[in-house]
């Protein structure tokens, strides 16, 4: 049997937007599983809002929503409108104002014009967004976002992304924790994250205080063109902290965590040495990404792997 | 000033409403409404013709008709109940993948599943109602509105309804709890159909069997069933019993089933929880 979770201790205060970041497998949905009541830890202690999530879970549901990504849920037979008007009701919203607050939610993330369409119909953006509105008319106290923008396009994904800020800048009494494998996104989102890597938090705070960890290293992305394989022979010159690489249009694309400048020559030539030939080469600044592989030693696609 | 409804009560109807929206969408409605309506006369007529024919028509044997026809007529029921209770499981999460929003929601889960069965429970009274019609017009029961004991039907049938909610919330969750689990609803109301008297009195059974049927509160329902229908005027599968008696069984045999249903709906949302089978993927 395998261990999801191991030793977990978080803290999220009310009115933050906390991330849970790390690779597919890591164990994040199976964190937040346990924090909407649908699956019992095997050990410790959970609460949510005060509430013991094996004890007081039937209180709790009424204060909770979750939104996964990347699922068709929905009852296919039914219009938008009419599937989140029926949600409404399971939370026993009053049905006036379940109406209102729905219609002002399509129009705010512009599903206005589908309302009346069934859901089979929609586009997977169109029914992430019916989805995440379901999740938010309830006005739970914690929302939790499982992947919330995972295979979506990019405008989708903003426009869910800007629709959980406002809705978290509307009552700063609101608290929503995500989890999501896209730096980006979190770095954009959370005030703070944790680190989940094979069960365990291996860093926890601000998505800034996270990428100063890495601040002292020089971070190097290097393009090669493709070849014999150098991530182990990269990783074996002293000095160089972390690296990572991942193919992208054809191209080898490093991330190198370098402890000085003066390391560089060095990494050049061993791409020589091995016969590579160099198509760019970038120094940057850190990333939640640089955070992960100095702190885990490995990509996050690496890991997923 | 509008009525301010318990919020139990608003997702209850929600519930009743999504499942007659689920139920009855393959279709228009007024095939819907002809094809619940022919479907019951037709398993009732089948049996009548089975029997006559066996039987040679004879008039010995009208007693034991009206048993049958009763007896199935109350059947679907049990039927309806039984399997969509399952089906409602097994749809919202294989088929629209949201089982486990329902299962989150504030409603409450058991609320939810008696609120999505409700138009089927609906439909199998309509269709009670109806198999009465017919067995007193096409094969002559002597069945009148005006000399059925309501008291007694009533007490029955709120206490079956008690016992086949208990037992339906129960194997639902058994279903929630395993995996695989397609067509347990229909193997287990073919299942009750052995045991609850519907068409054969539970005395024919093997002896254990028949035993075990005994604890069963659908022997004794049905025959309050039929009993308060027809009095004296159909074959008895208590003839010793008082009607009294009779229903104190009953009373005992639903207390038991809900009193064994609780126990087994805790240790098997535990179980599925613990599982974490509540939003496991699952075919359809």
């Amino acid at each position: 049997m395998t261990t999801a979770l191991e030793n977990v201790d978080l803290r999220v205060g009310q009115g933050e937007l906390f991330g849970v970041l790390g690779p597919n497998g890591a164990g994040k949905t199976t964190l937040i599983k346990i924090l909407v009541t649908l699956l019992l830890p095997t050990s410790g202690e959970a609460l949510v809002d005060g509430l013991d999530v094996v004890r007081d879970y039937k209180h709790l549901r009424s204060r909770i929503s979750m939104v996964s990504g990347g699922e068709q849920a929905g009852y296919g037979i039914l219009k938008v409108r009419e599937q989140l008007w029926m949600f409404s009701q399971f939370y026993g919203m009053n049905s006036k104002a379940a109406r209102r607050r729905i219609d002002e939610l399509l129009e705010r993330l512009g599903l206005a014009e589908a309302a009346n369409k069934q859901i089979t119909g929609l586009s997977s953006g169109m029914r992430q967004k019916m989805n995440l509105i379901r999740g938010l008319m309830t006005d739970p106290r914690v929302l939790f976002l499982d992947e919330p923008t995972v295979a979506l396009d990019v405008g989708a994904a903003r426009d869910v992304r800007s629709e959980v800020q406002r809705w978290m800048r509307e009552d700063p009494t609101r608290t929503v924790i995500l989890t999501t494998h896209y730096m980006q996104e979190a770095d954009e989102l959370c005030d703070r994250v944790a680190i989940v890597n094979r069960g365990r938090i291996v860093a926890e705070g601000a998505p800034r205080a996270l990428k100063e960890s890495v601040d002292e290293d020089v971070i190097v992305d290097l393009q090669l063109d493709p070849g014999t394989p150098l991530l182990d022979l990269l990783r074996a010159i002293e000095g160089v902290g972390a690296a990572s690489v991942r193919e992208e249009d054809g191209v080898d694309r490093f991330s190198l965590l370098l402890a000085d400048d003066a390391i560089l020559p060095r990494v050049m030539t061993t791409v020589e040495s091995a016969g590579r030939r160099v198509s760019g080469l970038v120094r940057r600044q850190p990333t939640l990404e640089d955070a992960f592989v100095k702190l885990v030693g490995r990509s996050m696609t690496e890991e997923e792997a | 000033m509008g009525i301010v409804m318990p919020r139990q009560l608003i997702g209850f109807a929600a519930a009743v409403r999504l499942g007659w929206a689920v139920s009855s969408n393959w279709t228009r409605p007024i095939l819907f409404v002809t094809y619940a309506v022919l479907r019951p006369i037709s398993v009732a007529l089948i049996l009548a013709v089975m029997y006559s024919v066996i039987t040679h028509n004879a008039a010995a044997a009208r007693p034991y008709l009206a048993f049958l026809i009763i007896g199935t007529a109350f059947w679907s029921f049990i039927q309806e109940g039984v399997s969509e209770f399952a089906t409602g499981i097994l749809e919202d999460r294989g088929r629209y993948h949201i089982l486990k929003y329902t299962y989150m929601a504030p409603l409450g889960f058991p609320l939810f599943l008696v609120g999505r069965a409700t138009s089927k429970l609906a439909s199998a009274a309509a269709s009670v109602v109806i198999v009465l019609v017919v067995g007193t017009f096409a094969l002559q029961l002597s069945i009148s509105p005006l000399r059925i004991d309501y008291p007694l039907l009533i007490a029955a049938c709120v206490l079956a309804f008690i016992s086949v909610i208990a037992f339906a919330i129960t194997l639902s969750m058994v279903l929630l709890a395993g995996k695989d689990t397609h067509g347990y609803g229909e193997i287990m109301a073919q299942f009750l159909y052995l045991f609850s008297g519907a068409i054969f009195p539970i005395a024919v059974l093997p002896g254990p069997i028949a035993w075990l049927a005994a604890l069963s509160p659908l022997p004794y329902w049905l025959e309050l069933c039929r009993r308060s229908i027809l009095h004296g005027q159909v074959y008895q599968m208590f003839p010793s019993l008082s009607d009294g008696e009779v229903l104190l069984r009953l009373v005992i045999a639903t207390a038991g089933t809900v009193v064994l249903g609780y126990v087994i709906y805790r240790w098997t949302d535990r179980r599925a929880r613990g599982l974490g089978y509540i939003d496991m993927e699952a075919n359809w």
